[in-house]
This record gives C-alpha cells, sequence and structure tokens, in this order.
C-alpha cells in the first residue's frame, strides 16, 4: 500500500512543496506540509485510478483547494501559532499574496502528479490491494405492524427513524386500505367541506423503508411466529409483532340498526354519508307527499360523542346550505337530529363546553333527544325509547340514519391466546408488550395501554395512539439491542371538536375555550397533524375554496342505479 | 470520441495562434509562439475528455490559462528570469495585461474550440437531459434581463449609462441603457447555450454564472468596449482599476443570471417535463425544497457561528447592526447568522463598488470563504446522514444517483477559476 500509493505521494508532495517554501518562509515547513498532503492525498484516491480525464480533475480540484488551505494555514493557523493575530486585514493579505500562489501552483501540481505518479507506480507493480467491497449485511430482525391507522403507521414511521440506515431489520406494515385516514376531518368530508383524498395519505409515501402489503390479515400464529394473510399463501415471519388493528363500529344486532343505519368510520362511510344526502334532498324535491318529504329531509344520526357531535354540525351546515339551491323545499320541513342516550353529549368535555356545543347546534337548527337510545330502526324511519325525564317511545320518520354510537377493537384480537378486556381490547403492559407474549407488542384503538403514572388506561384517540408509537419503537429497538424497555406515560395536551360554521370547542391543558377562535385553533392544530404537506397544501386549498363558493353537491355515487337488462 | 492526434493538432495550432496574438500585443516573447502550441497541445490532450461541450471547454481553457499566468508571469518565471521571489504582488499586478490576454486569446478560444470540436457535446453524462436551445435562449434571455437591471442599479450611480452609449457614437443615458439590456439579454442567452447541460441546480448555476460574470468582466467593458469604438483595447492595471466597480457589477450580474437561469429552468422543467406522470420522483419538488432549505438553514448557522469571530475581531458587527437600523454588535450578529445571504439585497441602497472599498472589506472576503466552506460542510454531513437512511429504499436510491455529480463536467475547472480569481482580483485590483 505505502508503495503503490503513500510513496507516490510523498514524492510528489516533496516536489510540489517547494512551491510552498516562498509562502512558509522555511524551506523545512515547506516540503514537510508538502509531504503530510501530498501521502494524504494519495490515500484519498479512489481505487481504481486510472480514468479517462481524471488528472484534469484532480488537478483542478486540488488547485482550487488550495485557497481555503491558504486561508486557513497562512492567514490563520500560522499567525496564531506565532502568537500573533491572524492577517486577515486587507494589507496582512497582500503580504502573504506569493503564499496564496504557491498553495494555487501546489494544488495543481500535486493533483496532476499525484494522479500520474500513482497509475505509473500501479502499472508497474499492480494495481493496489482493495479491501473487500463491504458486504450489506442480512436481515436479522423482522418487525410486522397490522393495521395501517394512525397507530401503524406512526409506529412504522418511528420504527424508521429508530433504526435508520441499520439494513439488518426489516419492516412490513400490513393494511386493509391503501392510505392512512386523517379521521379528525371525517366529517368534513361528510359535509362536503373537503374532498375525500385529500384527508387520506398514501401508506406508500408514508413510509420509506418499510414494505407495505395491501391484505386482510386472516389469522395470527403467535407461538410460529407468523401472520397469515386472507389473499395468499404465503405467511409473514416476524421477530416482532405489533398489533395496532384499531377498531370497528359496534352496531347493535337486531332491531334493524345494523341493517338500515349507515356508519361513520371510514372514509367510504363519508362518501356515501355525503352522497345518501344530496340524493335525499333530490328525492325529497321530486316528492310531492308532504310526509315522505319531511322523512327524506330528516337525518337522525346516533352517539353525542366526538365523532356524532362534529358530524351531525356538519351535516347540519351542508344540508341548510343546500337549500338555497333547492328554493322548492321549504327549510322547517328540514331536521338534523342528534340522538344521545346520556343527558348531555360530549362527555369527553367538561359540562360547560358541552352546554355551549349543544346551545351553539341548538341555535344552528339541530334537534336533540337527550336521554334518549335508538331500540329500533326500519325503512322510513326509527323508533327512540326516552329514559327521562318520564319514560317514553317514540317514532320518527327518516330516510336516513347514521350510526356513530361506539367502536370496539378488531374481531381479529378475539381469536389469538392472549389476556384482553372486557371490550376485546389486548391487555399490555406499560412497555406496551403484550402481557406473557415476548415480541407482541399492540397499541392504539385495540390495546389498554396503561399510563406509566397514574395507572389508568389511556384513552383510545389520536393523540396518544401517536405517542405509544414512539414509545414502542424505542422499545423494540430496546429489547432487539438488550437494553432496559421505558414505560409509556404522556399527559394529554387537551381535546378540540368542532360543532359548526366557526364554532368549536377546546379544552387545552385545563383551559377553555369556544367559539371563533376555538374553531380557528382547531383548524390550525389539525392541519399541522395532517401527515403530508401536499395534503396539507390540499386541504388549505379546499378549506379556501369554501369561503368564495358554495359547498359541492354533485353526486358522485348513484345510490339507484337502473338494473342492468338481461342480455341472454 | 475524435482521436487523440486530432486533439493535439487542434490545440497546438490554437495554441499557436493564440500565443501569435499575444507576442503581436507585445505580451509574450517571440519564442512564447512556440510554447503556445506546447501548452494548447497540452491542454488539448489533459482536457480531451472534459472539454466535452462549448461551454465546459471554455471554463477549462479559462481555468488553465489562469494557471499558466500564475505559473508564469505572475508566479515562477520572475523567480528565474529576475531572481526575485515567487509570486510577488508587484509583479502579478505587473503582468495584469498578460493575465487579461491569456484568457482572452488563449484559454477561451482553445477550450472553446475544443469543446465545439468534441464529439460528446450532445450529452456530457448520462442522465443529463436533452440540450433545448429554445429553453437556453429563453431561460438565459430572462435572466439576463433581471441581472442587467441589478448591475443597472450601479452603472446608473455611477453614470456609466453615457460611456455604454458612446459604442454607437451617442451621450444619452436611455440609449446607453437600451444597449445595456441588449447585451444583458445577449449575454445571459449564451449562458443557456453554453452551461444549459451543466446546469445542476441552484448552486452549481450561480456558480457558472460567477464565473461567466467574470470572464464578460475581461471581455466586455476592458477589451470589446474599446475595439467597438475603434481603438486598441487598454489592459493595462490602472484600467483594471478604474473598473474595478464593473468587475463587482458583472460578478453580480453573473450570479443573478446564474440563479434565475436555474429558477426558470427548473420551472420550464417542471412544467414541461417533470409534470407528466411518466416522470414523476417520489418526493414532490415542494417537499424537497423544504428539505433543502431546512438542512441549508441549519448548516448556514453553523457556519455563520464559524465565522462569528473573525467577524469580531475586524469590528464588524456594528457595521452590520446599521443594517438592521442599531449599532448593537449582538444585533449585528443575529442580522449575520440569520441574513448573510441578504446582505448585497441589504447593501443596495448604497453600494459603492471601489477599490477602497474592496480593500476595507478583503477580510470580510476571507470570513465569507470559510463561512462557505463550513456551511457546506455541514450541510454535505446533513445531506448524507439523510441519503444512508433514504438509500435503504430503492426509489429513493435511484434519486439519489441521479443527484450525484456526474463526473466529466467542468466543475474543478469552474472551482479554481471563480474561487481563484474571486479572490485574487479585489487583492490584485485593490
Amino acid at each position: 500500500m505505502f508503495l503503490r500509493r503513500g510513496f507516490p505521494g510523498l514524492v510528489c508532495g516533496l516536489f510540489g512543496g517547494t512551491l510552498l517554501v516562498g509562502g512558509f518562509g522555511n524551506l523545512s515547513l515547506g516540503l514537510a506540509v508538502g509531504a503530510i498532503l501530498g501521502i494524504a492525498y494519495t490515500f484519498a484516491l479512489p481505487h481504481p485510478i486510472g480514468r479517462d480525464g481524471a488528472a484534469a480533475d484532480r488537478a483542478m480540484t486540488a488547485a482550487a483547494f488550495g485557497l481555503p488551505m491558504w486561508g486557513a494555514i497562512n492567514v490563520i493557523l500560522l499567525p496564531l501559532f506565532a502568537g500573533q493575530t491572524p492577517q486577515w486585514t486587507a494589507e496582512g493579505m497582500r503580504t502573504l499574496f506569493p503564499a496564496l500562489v504557491g498553495w494555487l501552483l501546489f494544488g495543481f501540481a500535486l493533483g496532476l502528479l499525484a494522479t500520474g505518479a500513482v497509475h505509473l507506480v500501479e502499472r508497474l507493480f499492480g494495481a493496489t490491494p482493495v479491501a473487500p467491497a463491504r458486504k450489506i449485511p442480512e436481515v436479522k430482525t423482522h418487525v410486522v405492524i397490522l393495521g395501517g391507522g394512525f397507530a401503524g403507521v406512526t409506529a412504522a414511521i418511528n420504527l424508521e427513524k429508530e433504526f435508520r440506515a441499520d439494513p439488518t431489520v426489516a419492516f412490513t406494515l400490513v393494511s386493509e386500505t391503501n392510505a392512512l385516514l386523517f379521521t379528525p376531518m371525517l366529517a368534513e368530508v361528510a359535509a362536503s367541506s373537503l374532498e375525500p383524498t385529500h384527508i387520506s395519505t398514501p401508506l406508500r409515501s408514508s413510509v420509506r423503508r418499510t414494505s407495505v402489503v395491501r391484505s386482510q390479515v386472516s389469522g395470527i400464529d403467535l407461538a410460529n411466529r407468523r401472520v397469515h394473510l386472507s389473499d395468499r399463501e404465503e405467511t409473514l415471519p416476524y421477530d416482532h409483532l405489533v398489533l395496532a388493528l384499531g377498531a370497528v363500529s359496534r352496531v347493535p344486532p337486531g332491531d334493524g340498526i345494523a341493517e338500515h343505519a349507515l356508519e361513520f368510520k371510514t372514509l367510504a362511510d363519508a362518501i356515501c354519508i355525503r352522497n345518501h344526502v344530496i340524493d335525499a334532498f333530490d328525492r325529497a324535491d321530486a316528492e310531492r307527499d308532504e310526509a315522505k318529504r319531511r322523512a327524506l329531509l330528516t337525518f337522525v344520526v346516533a352517539g353525542g360523542g366526538f365523532s356524532g357531535a362534529e358530524l351531525v354540525g356538519g351535516l347540519n351546515d351542508f344540508a341548510r346550505g343546500m337549500l338555497a339551491d333547492y328554493p322548492n323545499l321549504p327549510a322547517e320541513e328540514l331536521r338534523i337530529i342528534l340522538v344521545h342516550s346520556r343527558d348531555r353529549i360530549l362527555p369527553e368535555l367538561s359540562a360547560s363546553l358541552a352546554d355551549y356545543a349543544l346551545e351553539r347546534m341548538r341555535a344552528r337548527g339541530v334537534t336533540f333527544e337527550l336521554n334518549a337510545r335508538l331500540s329500533v330502526a326500519r325503512s322510513g324511519g326509527v323508533t327512540l325509547k326516552r329514559k327521562e325525564p318520564e319514560p317514553a317511545e317514540f317514532e320518527i320518520a327518516t330516510e336516513t340514519l347514521v350510526w356513530t354510537a361506539g367502536a370496539v377493537p378488531n374481531p381479529l384480537l378475539q381469536e389469538l391466546a392472549i389476556e384482553r378486556d372486557k371490550r376485546g381490547a389486548v391487555v399490555v403492559e406499560d412497555t406496551l408488550c403484550v402481557k406473557g407474549n415476548a415480541g407482541v407488542w399492540a397499541l392504539g384503538d385495540c390495546a389498554v395501554v396503561p399510563d406509566a403514572k397514574t395507572g389508568k388506561p389511556c384513552p383510545p384517540t389520536a393523540q396518544f395512539a401517536i405517542r405509544e408509537a414512539r414509545t414502542l419503537a424505542g422499545n423494540i429497538r430496546a429489547a432487539i439491542n438488550g437494553e432496559p424497555l421505558k414505560p409509556f406515560h404522556f399527559d394529554s395536551l387537551g381535546t378540540l371538536c368542532v360543532v359548526g360554521h366557526h364554532t368549536a370547542c377546546a379544552e387545552i391543558k385545563g383551559f377553555k375555550f369556544s367559539g371563533f377562535f376555538a374553531w380557528f385553533l382547531w383548524r390550525t392544530l389539525y392541519l399541522s397533524k395532517l401527515p403530508g404537506l401536499e395534503r396539507k397544501v390540499r386541504v388549505l386549498a379546499d378549506w379556501t375554496i369554501e369561503l368564495f363558493f358554495p359547498r359541492d353537491i354533485v353526486q358522485t355515487i348513484d345510490l339507484h342505479p337502473p338494473p342492468k337488462e338481461s342480455t341472454a | 470520441m475524435r482521436s487523440r492526434a486530432s486533439f493535439l493538432f487542434i490545440g497546438a495550432i490554437v495554441g499557436v495562434l493564440g500565443a501569435a496574438a499575444l507576442f503581436f500585443l507585445g505580451l509574450v516573447p517571440g519564442i512564447g509562439v512556440v510554447f503556445g502550441g506546447i501548452f494548447g497541445g497540452c491542454f488539448a490532450l489533459l482536457t480531451r475528455f472534459r472539454a466535452t461541450t462549448p461551454g465546459a471547454g471554455l471554463l477549462w481553457g479559462l481555468s488553465f490559462s489562469f494557471l499558466l499566468w500564475l505559473a508564469g508571469p505572475a508566479g515562477i518565471l520572475p523567480k528565474f528570469m529576475s531572481n526575485t521571489s515567487m509570486g510577488m504582488l508587484d509583479m502579478a499586478r505587473a503582468h495584469f495585461a498578460e493575465l487579461v490576454g491569456y484568457l482572452l486569446l488563449f484559454g477561451a478560444p482553445l477550450g472553446l474550440l475544443l469543446g465545439a470540436f468534441s464529439a460528446k457535446k450532445a450529452a456530457a453524462h448520462a442522465n443529463a437531459r436533452p440540450f433545448s436551445l429554445s429553453r437556453a435562449l429563453v431561460a438565459g434571455g430572462l435572466a439576463g434581463i433581471v441581472g442587467g437591471w441589478a448591475f443597472g442599479q450601479w452603472m446608473e450611480k455611477a453614470h456609466f449609462f453615457p460611456l455604454i452609449a458612446g459604442l454607437v457614437g451617442s451621450a444619452s443615458p436611455s440609449v446607453g441603457k437600451s444597449l445595456h439590456f441588449l447585451f444583458a439579454v445577449i449575454i445571459g442567452a449564451t449562458f443557456g447555450l453554453l452551461f444549459q447541460r451543466d446546469v445542476r441546480g441552484y448552486g452549481s448555476s450561480a456558480g457558472w454564472g460567477l464565473a461567466y460574470g467574470i470572464f464578460w468582466w475581461f471581455l466586455g467593458p476592458l477589451t470589446l468596449k474599446s475595439l467597438l469604438q475603434a481603438q486598441k483595447p487598454d489592459w493595462s492595471l490602472a484600467h483594471g482599476q478604474e473598473l474595478f466597480g464593473s468587475l463587482i457589477g458583472h460578478i453580480v450580474y453573473g450570479l443573478i443570471v446564474g440563479i434565475i437561469y436555474a429558477a426558470l429552468d427548473k420551472l420550464w422543467v417542471g412544467f414541461f417535463i417533470d409534470s407528466d406522470p411518466i416522470n414523476r420522483q417520489p418526493e414532490g419538488p415542494g417537499s424537497r425544497t423544504l428539505l433543502s432549505l431546512g438542512r441549508g438553514m441549519a448548516a448556514g448557522l453553523v457556519g455563520g457561528l464559524v465565522f462569528w469571530p473573525q467577524i469580531v475581531a475586524v469590528d464588524g458587527l456594528p457595521w452590520i447592526a446599521r443594517l438592521a437600523g442599531g449599532t448593537s454588535p449582538t444585533l449585528g450578529l443575529m442580522g449575520h447568522v440569520g441574513t448573510l445571504t441578504l446582505f448585497p439585497i441589504w447593501l443596495g441602497a448604497s453600494f459603492t463598488w471601489t477599490t477602497a472599498a474592496a480593500a476595507g472589506a478583503l477580510s470580510s472576503l476571507l470570513g465569507h470563504l470559510l463561512y462557505g466552506a463550513v456551511t457546506a460542510c455541514v450541510f454535505l454531513l446533513l445531506e448524507r446522514r439523510h441519503q444512508d437512511w433514504m438509500r435503504l429504499d430503492p426509489r429513493y436510491a435511484v434519486r439519489l444517483a441521479r443527484l450525484q455529480r456526474p463526473l466529466g463536467t467542468a466543475a474543478p475547472a469552474l472551482w479554481f477559476f471563480a474561487l481563484g480569481l474571486g479572490v485574487l482580483m479585489p487583492i490584485l485590483l485593490s
């Protein structure tokens, strides 16, 4: 190595060093610096050295590099070593002009000569031995994440951050959908305020080195550490399994609710609700029977939690705004009804804010049926049972029922031999590791995650899922490296709920906000949380357009397609 | 690829002709014609695989002739001829005319002709986009107008327009201004023609623009202006010093042309080429720009902090602070770190492009070089850190490979010419 690289570098450096002597004012120093730089330069040359035109490249590059060398050594370092101030005044630099010329010429000479000399030596004595190319290590650890919701995608993103360029760990994300749905804005899609795809981020764009598998999980073999998929024979082996399967709508069986209610969980649900509302208006416009028309213009939402309240607030704005396009429909026939089983809506918020939300929505035209449960649903109407102030049962004629009153953890978890709570959520330790199952982790809506400080289970919200995913990624890395795991703790930042035009409620770190400011806060915060710059811009554009133009009432799904004629 | 002999022949012939012209002007002795042939041949052999386009050839030729001047009349030659020390400033100043001659009569024609002769001019590298004449002329011309406007601010202040008008026998500032913009458009368009293949981003384009601006200072006010007025060009140091403001103007013009050209070129490519879904990249240009800006800001902050001691040492902070309407050194530091690149614009209100001002700012030049070097190194580290990670994804690996500077460009020549002359000229002329 020294013969082929060091020696030519030494000779060329010494030769070129003669050009530095004037600048240093000292023969030995000039030659020594030249020799050191020459050796360092030739060792830094690539393998193999020979390619057409390389000498010209290196000569000019090294010559250009002479300038910063002059600035660093002659102007600054040498005076400093001599106990003087750096020579960076105009007069000082003029004095050092010969050294500048010397460095530029030295660089050129070194680049040209060293390339030629090494080339010559390698022709005479053979090519410089090259260390074998670094072999890319094989994948040793497979991490499989089940679920493409907030919890799953954030876990994948954080795992990528934890392991960065480590090629020994591979990640696979299994998801039934190919996009991450930003659920806080789902109500705005149903209310035609936002375009459906604008609140969904493609999974393949969200992750960088994670392999995305679009499929449904049909089973998990915990003993053999394999995941079975519904649409293929092969199974996914894993060393670490992350259960982020989320929750599904809990529609009570029987009494027609499951058959007649629209759900509000997925993007398709939101699109369907929007189209259904537009369809109902079109049908009502053509309907001469007042009772039937009233039923078509009555929209019932069951469930007064966040999703129900936000949906009913948005639908109310959308439907009342649509009246301008349907002059034949009297405004008094339009009814938006929220059915809730308790005495106040929004139990996640404090009573004063919930009351504010209720009053504001009521003022904007929403009807509330509190302390009432949906008992029967059928085509053309629903039956409600009221507990207070006095028990009663009554009917509402409607063609639209949306069910938002509850969700349960993914039923797939029922098949696993792991500990679950009464809802069916996986019980995990505060490190997010599933109890008694090393290498199996769970988070998000499908898990009961105890807070390390309070011991209480964390709420199943996106806010917590994102923080859980960070802790989980760190703990998987720690588990692989044999390091101690960190317990999960997070103090909720607060909750926000938008219930209509320029109207929202917010409770942040104990501070309560309502009205326009809370609405502005809601939009700002959720826009910042929406994954992907492109989606942010699209949503912002949608909101801006809404300032100037009415909401779109184009029906994109034909809910009553004509029967196909038989070709036989 | 043409044969080595044909390159050698052309290089030698052009070298001889260039040296003969220098001899005719009394800038080299008779033996210099022989050396011209030898150096021309050497240059042709050395850059046979590099001077692949007229633009690349021009840069290689200019840097090679600048190096010859450094090694010859300004550097080593006097040591042997008169036993003086190597590289003395007075000696370099005394041979300023040779520098102009070497660049314009030897390096430029040699590089341009060899670049035009090269058979590889279709594409310097595999990933290069196809050359577009219309893109080069439109983007270059528009960039020239913007650069010309910036340069024109100084020309107006220095009452330079009547001098330009003198080229067509007029003394009207309006005529001078019209001519100035005409030249600015022509130079901008030729920039596009010469360097479109080499422009890879804002940074590299600014570099090409800087070098091209310096070249045009030698060619324009120092040479062509006199020739168009049927006078012998005055290549003396004194005349160069008189035109120092014009040199700064050409540098500013070149930088602006480079940056605006890159912006327009990107816009053009984005609108007509990249917008085609077939050419879609994993990341949108917006995300890439934001990422680069973030890393650039971090790197600039580190570079600015390194530059800070030098600013303090030369008592520059109060001066910087005045730009922000205050006198506090702390404010100066904040302004300096945060808005270093905005200085030329801020200074635009009272710019003084004189040799005296340049002498006063020489120390700042060194500081800026340090700042640039540190910023570039930190930026590179941040990019590499990110790239190592991204490389695991084949989609990004392909894009990153495409971003690598391909071998065989004239970038090394650009670095030497722009850096060398950028530092040497203020020292020489001030």
